[in-house]
């Protein structure tokens, strides 16, 4: 834990690499838990994201600082973990469905309402992506909401912002990505 | 984009939402949406999606993946391990050893990479950095395209440049690079903190330059100029500016994985607030040296005002396409203006740092220096200086009081310029006009126009290819700039030889049309003519057709007036093929135009020596515009009647070429009856005359017009002759007219040689 307690030390004054330092910590983190979950549950036992997060985050810190500066840093790692995780993983398997090395989905080749989890999780991505150049404080909430499971009064903490403007930019941004994906705009 | 609308749209979309029964919302939206209909329509249909929305994002959402899931999806991103994996601590720790370095003391920590002091132990122990790259990048191809440049890196060698001497890849295969130690402090800080007054900024500016003037003659682009790749150090006691980081931008460039984006550091590798326009393109091949160029540009107006020309916070936090746009589009401040931003402690501080009262420091900049700088800058690189060493010339120009090259830009170019920026709307009222004028529907018109984008959308993905794969090209282009530039400072010198030799090695055409490479081919190809150098006289004359092309639109005469000078020089070096090739692509450009003084120069450099129907029938036109132009021609005319017997002589001899020798000999006569002509016009006239007599079996006449015309051109260039000392000049006549003179003599004497031998055997 000493490592972690350097970057906490780090953070808390404000060094910004920290937090990407953060992030192989945070990963490693939820792939033991992952595993340790895998060996004791049944499979088809579900687990929310928010669930493995916050487990994470207290396995992490569990001798460290709490403020909500660090927390904050943490969550935006750890969602940005999560993405990068399920994005990975939808895109082998939707590369196996699909056969070769298609790197994205086409809209025009799958029907919206048979897509599986994983190739709107993909579409979803990409336009996240947009977004990202858009309206980069948008995109953000999105990764902590859809990615990291956070609610809107973590966000709202996370981000330091009012926890109506996070519903709202959530609500806008969910109708933006849709109507993205569904290439109506 | 974000703006006012879409915030209004999503204000009523959400204050909307809250209203649940749906009459109540309908009243609410009768109230919110009162006139403006777009509004309406945008809020409803966001409203009418809302239920697709929330069924989309519960069914799809990761946060009801399953733990097995996604633990078989962290199992198996092996790849996000390896990439991220960057615990540096644990591996990079003083003391220990990479490769045959061995890490002494961490110097620096930039956004990419930690810099370390470190000791070479083999094959011979001294001191260097050692920087290691932090991101999960591609080593492989980092350290690939590092080997590529290598060679070139090697060829530096400059008191300002701070060598590369490695590149290899550290155990966790992270790339690292291994550079000459330098002890020193950034350009800025190093001028801040001394208070260095402008004079001393701008020399520790030129020397830069001169560095980086170095690194393009030997095909290196630095690609990531800024102060903190620019140290100063004292040698005895006089600061030495040394760029670092050559080669290293080029090796992490653009192929960042998509890892990267995982991380803090900046999208792409560079600085934005010091890239050019061209840099920050989402293709981001197209860099060349003058990339570089700018670069330096930023880097001045920085030393002059302590302020980037557009604020890199600013740059980052406004989006990547914003940025781009700002970059493309924005014109900066003058460095002078910039300081009108200022707060008055902020200008005072400035000021002080640079040795000047704060009033005095805007007099200071505003002028040459504004001009400089902002020549530099230049959106079209194609404006800039065209080379390092010419922008740290026009600063010393300055220094020395001497006029500079940078001038402020006329109102035709501001013009110009406007009508780039706006190019669509300007197509547009253009094309709008001529379709209602020719009566063409709106709808063929847009046709049209989509047909035209998606040619030019193929036409760019083209060249973005080509650009990938041109490397070489890009290196020998920046290559023939370099040396064309210095060749002009050997001609201002008076040394010909010199520059001579400079552009002889330029192996590919010159892509790049400036006036000031035209004049450097123009003048070193009549200085081999004087040499009686024809070849290589041929080749410089050649290049200056390329090289004049800077508006390939412009038909007059202008343009056309170093044909003369290049067809003669071809014939006479007997170089046919480049000839045929010369007026096949002179007829093919110049077939349109209206003006007879161009008709007449491109048909006399076509017409030298027989040629075929086709190109025949592409010179009628010219000739019609020039027998128009000679029946218009009264004694009111503001035309000199020696230009009229010029047009009469190219006439004559087009109608020889074309075999109508009746009609030759019509217009050579009337060429020689008009008073007041050139002696050239006057011998050529009677070799064509003598041609075409020959041709109309009157050989009596051939003879006597062949012996007047070549005592004329014997009087100036005696037979045999090889050099041709006198270039000759507008009354005595030029070389170029005299050297077709002599051609044509030749071929007359041959004709009229054989013709003689059949008759009378």
């Amino acid at each position: 834990m000493s490592d972690i307690t350097l970057i906490m030390q780090a953070l808390g004054r404000g060094e910004s690499r920290a937090s990407e330092e953060l992030l192989p910590l945070v990963y490693d983190e939820l792939r033991r838990l992952a595993e340790a979950r895998m060996a004791r549950e049944s499979a088809g036992h579900t687990l929310q994201p928010t669930a493995l997060v916050h487990e994470a985050w207290l396995r992490l810190v569990s001798n460290g600082d709490r403020t909500w500066k660090n927390r904050a840093y943490f969550f935006a790692s750890a969602a940005e973990a999560m993405r990068r995780i399920l994005v990975e993983h939808a895109r082998r398997k939707s590369r196996l469905k699909y056969g070769g090395g298609q790197e994205r989905l086409n809209i025009e080749d799958l029907e919206l309402a048979d897509a599986t989890s994983d190739e709107k999780l993909l579409l979803v991505n990409d336009a996240l992506e947009q977004l990202e150049v858009e309206h980069p404080e948008r995109a953000r909430i999105v990764v902590l909401k859809y990615f990291g499971g956070l609610t809107n009064k973590e966000v709202a903490e996370t981000l330091g912002i009012g926890e109506r403007s996070v519903d709202r930019h959530w609500v806008c941004a969910k109708t933006w990505l849709f109507h993205k994906v569904c290439g109506q705009m | 984009m974000r703006d006012a609308a879409t915030e209004r749209v999503e204000e009523v979309f959400y204050a909307a939402l809250e209203v649940k029964a749906s009459e109540e919302r309908v009243a609410f939206l009768d109230h919110a949406c009162t006139g403006d209909a777009r509004l309406r329509s945008a809020v409803e249909a966001m409203l009418a999606s809302q239920a697709d929305v929330e069924k989309f994002f519960r069914q799809g959402s990761p946060a009801l993946a399953s733990a097995r899931e996604i633990s078989q999806a962290i199992a198996g991103t092996p790849g996000l391990r390896a990439g991220v994996d960057s615990r540096l601590s644990a591996e990079e720790e003083i003391g220990k050893h990479i490769g045959p370095y061995k890490l002494l003391q961490k110097i620096g920590e930039g956004g990419c990479g930690s810099v370390y002091m470190a000791e070479q132990e083999m094959p011979v122990r001294r001191r260097v950095a050692l920087k290691v790259i932090k991101l999960g990048m591609d080593t492989k191809s980092v350290i690939a395209r590092f080997e590529a440049e290598r060679q070139a890196l090697a060829l530096m060698d400059h008191p300002n440049i701070a060598r590369v001497l490695d590149a290899g890849a550290t155990v966790t295969g992270r790339p690292f690079f291994v550079m000459e130690l330098v002890h020193g402090v950034k350009i800025t800080t190093y001028c801040d903190e001394n208070c260095l007054d402008a004079r001393q900024r701008l020399d520790l500016f030129i020397q830069v330059c001169h560095a980086i003037q170095h690194a393009h003659q030997k095909g290196v682009i630095h690609r990531d100029i800024k102060p903190s790749n620019i140290l100063v150090t004292m040698h005895d006691g006089v600061p030495v500016p040394k760029v670092i980081d050559f080669g290293i931008a080029k090796a992490i460039e653009g192929k960042l994985t998509d890892q990267t984006l995982f991380t803090a550091c900046d999208q792409f590798v560079g600085t934005p607030a010091y890239m050019s326009p061209e840099q920050a393109e989402r293709s981001g091949l197209d860099a060349d040296t003058r990339s570089d160029i700018y670069s330096l540009g930023v880097l001045l107006y920085e030393l002059l005002t302590g302020k980037t020309p557009f604020d890199q916070q600013e740059l980052l936090q406004s989006g990547l396409d914003e940025m781009r746009r700002t970059l493309r589009e924005r014109e900066p401040h003058r460095p002078s203006t910039k300081l009108d931003e200022f707060r008055v402690e902020e200008l005072t501080q400035t000021a002080i740092h640079r040795h000047v009262e704060p009033r005095r420091l805007k007099l200071l900049l505003s002028g040459d220096l504004d001009w400089i700088v902002m020549k530099a800058l230049e959106k079209d690189r194609n404006r800039r200086y065209q080379t390092a060493i010419g922008l740290g010339v026009d600063v010393q120009r300055y220094l020395n009081n001497d006029p500079v090259v940078a001038r402020p830009p006329s109102r035709l170019y501001r013009f110009q310029k406007l009508v780039r920026r706006n190019k669509g709307v300007f197509v547009a009222v253009g094309a709008v006009s001529a379709a209602l004028i020719a009566g063409l529907g709106a709808s063929s018109w847009l046709f049209v126009q989509e047909r035209e984008a998606r040619r030019e959308q193929a036409r760019l993905r083209e060249e973005a290819e080509h650009a990938r794969s041109s490397e070489t090209q890009l290196r020998q282009e920046a290559e023939a700039r370099a040396k064309i530039a210095q060749a002009a400072v050997f001609l201002s010198r008076g040394k010909p030889e010199e520059a001579d030799q400079l552009v002889e090695k330029i192996q590919i055409p010159v892509t790049e049309p400036s006036l000031e490479a035209a004049g450097v081919f123009r003048n070193l190809g009549e200085w081999n003519v004087a040499q009686g150098r024809w070849k290589p006289a041929a080749d410089r004359l050649l290049k200056l057709i390329q090289a004049n092309q800077v508006d390939k639109s412009d038909m007059t005469d202008v343009a056309t007036r170093d044909l003369i000078r290049v067809g003669p020089a071809l014939v006479a070096a007997g170089d046919t093929t480049h000839y045929r090739q010369f007026v096949q692509e002179t007829t093919a450009r110049f077939a349109g135009t209206r003006n007879p003084v161009a008709a007449e120069h491109v048909i006399k450099a076509s017409v030298i020596c027989p040629l075929d129907q086709a190109r025949i029938q592409a010179l009628e036109p010219l000739a019609g515009v020039m027998e128009q132009s000679i029946a218009g021609a009264t004694s009111t005319s503001s035309e000199y009647t020696y230009m009229i017997a010029w047009r009469a002589l190219a006439l004559s001899l087009f109608e020889y070429r074309r075999g109508d020798f009746t009609n030759a000999v019509a217009w050579g006569q009337r060429s020689l009856g008009y008073s007041d002509q050139r002696p050239t016009c006057v011998a050529m006239s009677h070799l064509v005359l003598a041609m075409a007599f020959c041709q109309l079996h009157q050989p009596a006449a051939a003879r006597s017009e062949l012996a007047q015309g070549r005592e004329l051109v014997e009087a100036k260039y005696p037979a045999g002759l090889k050099k041709i000392p006198d270039l000759g000049g507008e009354e005595s006549g030029f070389w170029h007219d005299w050297v077709m003179a002599r051609l044509l003599l030749r071929e007359a004497t041959a004709g009229i040689e054989s013709a003689a031998g059949g008759h009378e055997p």
